[in-house]
């Protein structure tokens, strides 16, 4: 059997793989510290910065950890393989321990852990931490809408979020009314602002963050919640002061108004078709009642003798059916949101009525 | 009637062998036909699980794609990851490895209660119909996390769901209670805790989780199965309920889970680097004593899984700093394994192959683990696909890894004959390459914006979607390329002796397959089983076995 | 099967009972877990709520409780004398301790159904409120535990009866005393988290 010390293995081929190493890493690192997320994933507001920071700093430490770990595993597999010269009975060094070796590889990770630890905790009050906002607002997720209300504003704003740059914004968030029997619990993500927050019926839980980057982002749903979930998405409009004062009375003007009418006789069968496959064929089919998806089958709406009624107990006429698309229902059927939640006009709501009335044969 | 004969008071199992075929192969008291059933019938559960992942990809290979509805894909990911956890990965691991390997490896003729060992497996096959079955009544939809108030609103599927996870996590607590005594109380004459072989210390470790942790989600269930059936309010929040409940107990369990899921994983790797790199593993005694510490630690962890819930920040510290701290015996871990490799007599064998290519992927997986366990960071991964990405480098990267490992390793222990050696090369290059190929650009998507659950996405990762969904159809082929072996084997497989490795552990001091009783003679065992080069260190272990020559 | 014919020898029974008591006192490590499962879901719903009890919730009786309480702490006492009982040979003492055992776990379960019918009349049931879900469900896993102990005691005596055990084999009773006593420490808790705190 041959000696093995230290020395034997500690020789000037190893040290010279463990300098090509530290070069990769270094490398690594260096493209950790110079890497633009910037240009993919834009940092909207006053924290995604320091994640982002927090992330570079995780991501450095992760490189040299990655590069040695599988830099050695090549090397020794590569230096230490067995030759054929070698004696079948040949057996590698005998060395079983090193403590003070086992030691540092304890420590140093501990160390970076704790360092993460604290990083981590400096970061995080400002998500939970109060502090003096300007506008405290509500988000309630529903399925699959995202319901805002701002204070001032009788009626509610739904997937789209507008938001005056660079003042801090308190957003309470919760899901549909804890009484509601379908409620469920949906997520409040905004890619861009790095928060996230999870809408759990009969909780109301305060977020803080500052928008500081003018444009529109997008708002995603990352808790499961259902047929709608892969589409639960809104948009966030990061605007100017001024801007934000326009869109602010234009909303409170529309409440005041009551919306406009709907003139059910004047929809456009064809163009309500393109609608419904886009929008209600999510929860509805075009076939008879019995074909549910979410809700009933639409196909018969307006003569099935066996359900000659609406879910609000009206008679099945055009002027009832573009209420219910204008103003929502919830009921023993579940929720059928409103318009400002489906996200459609008055003129769609023509067009959808239009369109039903032709799968009545 | 036969009679056993006992060489030493301890560690003989008393019920005679069996002689009807339904005794022998079905109704078995026999711990290596339990593997075996376990092994076939976690293949196929393999098999169902990753063909709804291959569906699944099918759909997520373009944006608005059609391939499944909404419904069906919900579906299939629910019961894709509910499978793999529950009838898959766990099962697997203590069931089949535990159950082949645990017994021989500390020199016992069986566990100790082989009558319970039989119920237990019993009990999985109706679980996996029942879950399966589901489909039939509306499968559960909501992922194998199956988060109240929407499992509440969900079809009967839902129920089935409950009723196969239920039996599954009493036949994992009666297995882990079995193991643990058995490993206390039936260790040959000699073996000392630090005398063990590594894998039956994660073994134990394993087991202690599965009878403590298991309990706890066998209430969960029961509570959501009440709830479902009889309107009892727990988690149903327009009652008063809560589901935060919920997900704290449910983590509770699933966090402990996850080391279910790997420790074994860790010991089969601490078993195979030492054969193939011919000395001594490096840190026996660190990588079983943070075995431990993994153990105890993973049930203080649970609640960063619930970073977004809404905790109060005083509950979150406590979490991320514990995570961050189960990382450092990870760490030690990984680092033991590497410098086990320093300085050895390294034999490319598949076994290794695989042992090496977990400890690339796992390391990456442990990595982004630690990403996800700082919270300001975390709020911005969770419930995305970098949550994917990580967690199927972990049980993908780890634990199947790890099981291909154990597989090619004790093959020929289980069967007699080897494995042909090209092939499972050529599985390992396929497998590792299009894991990578399909997992690592997860990562990229998830922090750019896109969530998990969904059956469609925004187009903009189109592109990239359509290259992991190439990738994933290659990985599952390359599965193909194991069945090929495996069935080659029987026939044309090379008989492998008792001993092909040249291991040290007491399972190839005997003849493969093991006979009934394993051992004629218990051994007595004079050192720990890692010292290369030194002579074998057992007593009444038949000469022809004692020297250890390894053919590869 | 076959294999019960085996007859064992003195030292393959104590391994054996080793073995079992070991594997026993796991099982009820792990019941002990699914206890706490359910009082951990309590609590935090308790916490949650805005006042506790629920508003028109009639929580239960204290004193009926604890009369219950003080049956089954009895059994507790009553158990413990019959395994002495048995230990030191006085068999017809152990049968009538085991007697009294069994009646009064029997009693217990008659208390509990008196009181489980008052909340029902008064219309506290399981599906009412969160009380309701706690109350029941936790009472009533620790009252099926009960009913099963009466009948692993109601076992274990007709087994004693028969012969079965012996001064130096005897696990089943060791088994139905650690059973009972489990079963007791737990209504410790119960009693204290659901009658006592108000």
């Amino acid at each position: 059997m041959s000696h093995h010390t230290d020395e034997n293995h500690l020789d000037g081929g190893f040290w010279r793989a463990v300098i090509v190493m530290g070069i990769i890493s270094a490398l690594g690192m260096w493209g950790v510290v110079v890497f633009p997320i910037e240009n993919y994933l834009k940092e909207a507001a006053q924290q995604a910065a320091d994640i982002d920071w927090l992330f570079r700093f995780m991501a450095f430490f992760s490189v040299p950890i990655l590069v040695y770990v599988n830099g050695f595993i090549i090397y020794f597999v590569i230096r230490y393989r067995t030759r054929p010269s070698d004696s079948i009975q040949a057996t590698g060094s005998p060395i079983h321990d090193h403590s003070a070796l086992e030691t540092w590889w304890t420590i140093i990770p501990a160390a970076l852990m704790l360092a993460l630890g604290l990083l981590s905790y400096k970061v995080l009050p400002e998500y939970y931490g109060a502090q003096a906002a300007a506008v405290t607002m509500e988000a309630i997720g529903h399925k699959w809408d995202f319901e805002f209300r701002y204070p001032g504003l009788a009626q509610s704003v739904y997937n789209d979020l507008y938001l005056p740059i660079d003042v801090p914004v308190t957003m309470d968030i919760t899901s549909s009314e804890a009484q509601a029997d379908d409620a469920v619990i949906h997520s409040f993500w905004v890619p861009e602002f790095r928060i996230k927050q999870d809408m759990v019926p009969g909780m109301v839980v305060p977020i803080h963050f500052t928008p500081n980057r003018l444009g529109t982002y997008r708002i995603i749903c990352t808790e499961f919640c259902g047929i709608g979930h892969s589409r639960m998405w809104g948009s966030v409009h990061v605007v100017s002061q001024a801007d934000f004062n326009t869109w602010f009375a234009t909303q409170q003007k529309q409440s005041a108004n009551g919306g406009p009418k709907v003139n059910v006789a004047s929809g456009d069968a064809g163009a309500g078709q393109a609608l419904f496959q886009q929008k209600c064929s999510v929860c509805h089919n075009a076939a008879p009642f019995d074909q549910r998806k979410v809700g009933p089958g639409l196909a018969d709406l307006f003569d099935d003798p066996q359900h000659p009624a609406l879910v609000d107990g009206k008679k099945a006429d055009p002027a009832d059916v573009a209420e219910i698309l204008e103003k929502g229902y919830t009921g023993s059927m579940g929720s059928m949101p409103n318009m400002q939640a489906n996200g459609i006009s008055s003129t769609d709501i023509a067009n959808l009525v239009a369109y039903l009335k032709t799968l009545h044969k | 009637m036969a009679v056993v004969e006992v060489s030493h008071a301890t560690s003989e199992h008393i019920h005679p062998p069996p002689e009807t075929f339904v005794q022998k192969y079905v109704f078995s008291f026999d711990h290596k036909v339990i593997a075996v059933q376990y092994f076939i019938t976690t293949g196929l559960f393999f098999v169902l699980a990753g063909l709804l992942a291959e569906l699944m990809r099918a759909q997520l290979a373009g944006p608005n794609n059609h391939v499944l509805s909404v419904t069906m894909y919900n579906q299939a990911y629910s019961v894709h990851g509910s499978a793999m956890v529950w009838l898959v990965i766990i099962p697997v691991l203590t069931g089949a490895f535990g159950n082949l390997i645990m017994p021989l490896q500390i020199g016992a003729r069986d566990v100790a209660f082989p009558w319970l060992n039989m119920f237990s497996f019993w009990l999985f096959p109706p679980a996996g119909i029942l879950l399966f079955g589901s489909f039939l009544l509306g499968a559960p939809e909501a992922g194998w996390t199956e988060y109240p108030p929407i499992s509440l609103q969900e079809p009967a599927g839902t129920s089935m769901w409950c009723a196969a996870i239920f039996l599954v996590g009493v036949s994992s607590t009666i297995t882990g209670l079995n193991f643990l005594v058995t490993i206390i109380k039936m260790r040959a004459p000699g073996m000392t805790w630090t005398r063990m072989p590594l894998f039956v210390w994660a073994t134990a470790v394993t087991a202690f989780l599965s009878f403590i942790a298991t309990a706890n989600l066998s209430a969960a269930l029961l509570a959501l199965f009440i709830e479902r059936t009889f309107n009892v309010p727990y988690y149903d929040p327009s009652r008063g309920g809560s589901p935060v409940v919920w997900q704290h107990v449910f983590w509770f369990y699933s966090h402990p889970a996850v080391y279910i899921m790997v420790l074994p994983a860790f010991g089969i790797i601490s078993e195979i680097i030492p054969t193939f790199a011919r000395r001594p593993i490096f840190g026996y005694k660190a990588i079983a004593y943070s075995s431990t510490a993994i153990g105890l630690m993973s049930f203080m962890v649970w609640a960063h899984h619930m970073f977004t819930s809404g905790l109060a920040q005083w509950v979150q510290l406590p979490f991320m700093i514990l995570t961050m701290a189960i990382a450092v015996p990870t760490g030690v871990k990984i680092f033991s394994w590497v410098a086990t490799l320093w300085a050895g007599k390294i034999r490319l064998a598949s076994p290794l192959l695989f042992v090496l290519g977990f400890l690339s992927t796992f390391t990456f997986g442990g990595i982004t683990g630690i990403f996800l366990a700082s919270v300001p960071a975390d709020i911005h991964e969770h419930a995305t696909y970098f949550v994917v990405a990580h967690l199927h480098y972990v049980l993908f990267g780890g634990s199947i890894f790890g099981i291909f490992a154990g597989l090619y390793y004790w093959w020929p222990k289980m069967t007699g004959r080897m494995l042909d050696e090209r092939l499972a090369k050529l599985h390992f290059w396929t497998m590792f390459v299009s894991f990578n190929a399909t997992f690592l650009p997860m990562h990229w998507i998830g922090l750019f914006g896109m969530p998990r659950r969904v059956a469609t996405y925004d187009p903009v990762y189109g592109g990239t979607n359509l290259f992991i969904s190439i990738s994933a159809f290659v990985l599952g082929a390359s599965m193909l390329i194991f069945a090929y072996n495996a069935l080659r084997s029987a026939k044309h497989g090379e008989l492998a002796g008792p001993n092909p490795w040249g291991a040290r552990t007491l399972e190839w001091m005997i003849p493969s397959p093991p006979p009934y009783y394993n051992f004629d003679r218990i051994p007595i065992v004079l050192a720990a089983p890692y010292d290369y080069g030194q002579p074998l260190p057992y007593r009444d272990v038949a000469p022809e076995y004692l020297a250890a020559v390894p053919r590869f | 099967m076959a294999s019960h014919a085996v007859t064992l020898n003195d030292a393959q029974y104590e391994e054996q009972r080793d073995h079992r008591l070991l594997g026993f006192l796991f099982f009820l490590i792990s019941d002990c877990i699914i206890f706490s499962s359910f009082i951990f879901t309590y609590l935090y719903l308790r916490s949650a709520a805005p006042v506790w009890p629920p508003p028109g919730v009639t929580p239960a009786d204290l004193y009926m409780a604890g009369v219950n309480s003080i049956v089954l702490f009895g059994s507790g006492a009553t158990m413990h004398f019959a395994m002495e009982s048995f230990k030191h040979d006085k068999h017809l003492r152990f049968y009538w301790w085991m007697m009294a055992t069994i009646l009064l776990g029997s009693m217990f379960l008659g208390g509990q159904a008196i009181e489980y019918t008052n909340l029902i009349h008064e219309n506290t049931l399981w599906t009412t409120s969160i009380y309701g879900s706690s109350f029941f469900s936790l009472t009533g896993l620790h009252g099926f535990h009960v009913f099963i102990g009466v009948c692993f005691l109601v076992v274990v005596l007709n087994q004693t009866l028969s012969g079965t055990y012996t001064k130096t084999r005897y696990f089943g009773l060791t088994a139905a005393s650690l059973y009972w006593h489990f079963v007791d420490v737990i209504w410790v808790a119960l009693f204290s988290i659901l009658y006592v705190w108000r």
